[in-house]
């Protein structure tokens, strides 16, 4: 895995990072952006059970950048570091996350990595714990954090080195709605 | 339709917010390039037969063979192989490129897992 960018910033000034790339396409990127400030923006599903999925899709991807950030708004839901060490392999047996996170960690295995995880006890589970449009936005979220952390990662632009940072949460873009 | 777009149709705003990124991304590359990539990826997912590439050039041939590392080795992708995909490409194609090879795989997952019928799609 490269941390040596594979392709340069489009932007003047800024080293290469997801954004500054990104703007070499400025229409997928404006749409992009659009999306995730949706997504994060609804209330449908609690920022605190996307950001378990995001962590998790960072763990099994290998998403180093992914891996050190935190949205706010899930921090202020109560996802903190004591919770996130628990999303690892064996969450299952956590005492902190809730039955509804380990359903929705469930689906994110299946998603990501083995579609078999998602057994009919496991499936039952999700369903109980979640509403369909739940699922909807869960289902979302870990698409765009599998294919994001993909293509972060293969066009060289993970961190050699990255502390823990807080970012405000992507927000609903006005003039996109 | 994608099985993401299917699962988000109670919600319309956020279903036109994910049409148009997917859209965006396919119109930045040639159409005929993107649907390979698709058939590429979801031909390595066992969902389809794999493009015939018998009519194409090397350069294409190069793209498709990096699309096919996106499901199951995107570390593995060599500095060597992403500088060939760039070479033909050119850095705001290989973005572009880049978003919707992993876009094609994280969908053919959301299919193989039953996003929709999940949702009530």
């Amino acid at each position: 895995m490269s941390t040596i960018p594979r392709v340069s910033s489009a932007i003047a000034g800024e080293p290469a990072h997801f954004g500054s790339v990104l703007a070499r396409q400025p229409a997928i990127a404006e749409s992009f952006f659009a999306l995730y400030g949706r997504f994060w923006g609804s209330d449908v599903l609690a920022a605190r059970i996307k950001e378990v999925a995001r962590m998790r899709n960072a763990r099994v991807t290998e998403c180093g950048f992914c891996r050190n950030v935190r949205f706010d708004k899930a921090v202020a839901e109560g996802l903190g570091e004591e919770v996130v060490d628990d999303i690892t392999d064996g969450y299952e047996t956590s005492a902190r996350l809730t039955d509804a996170e380990k359903a929705a960690l469930k689906f994110t295995d299946a998603l990501i990595h083995d579609p078999e995880l998602l057994t009919g006890d496991a499936k039952a589970a999700l369903q109980r714990h979640l509403t369909p449009a739940q699922i909807a936005e869960l289902g979302l979220g870990v698409t765009l954090f599998l294919a994001l952390a993909k293509a972060l990662i293969t066009m060289g632009l993970e961190p050699e080195a990255m502390d823990r940072t807080v970012l405000p949460t992507p927000a609903v873009l006005e003039a996109a709605e | 339709m994608s099985a993401v777009c299917a699962a988000l149709a109670a919600d319309p705003v956020l279903a036109r917010h994910y049409a148009d990124f997917r859209a965006k991304t396919e119109a930045a590359l040639d159409p005929a390039l993107a649907a390979l990539v698709r058939q590429a990826v979801a031909a390595v997912h066992g969902m389809g037969d794999a493009p015939d590439e018998s009519g194409l050039d090397q350069g294409i041939r190069t793209i498709l063979a990096y699309a096919r590392r996106m499901p199951f080795e995107h570390t593995a992708i060599t500095d060597a192989e992403a500088a060939a995909a760039v070479a033909h490409l050119g850095e705001a194609g290989f973005v572009a490129f880049s978003v919707l090879a992993a876009l094609a795989d994280a969908e053919c997952r959301a299919e193989q897992v039953g996003l929709a019928e999940l949702a009530g799609g």
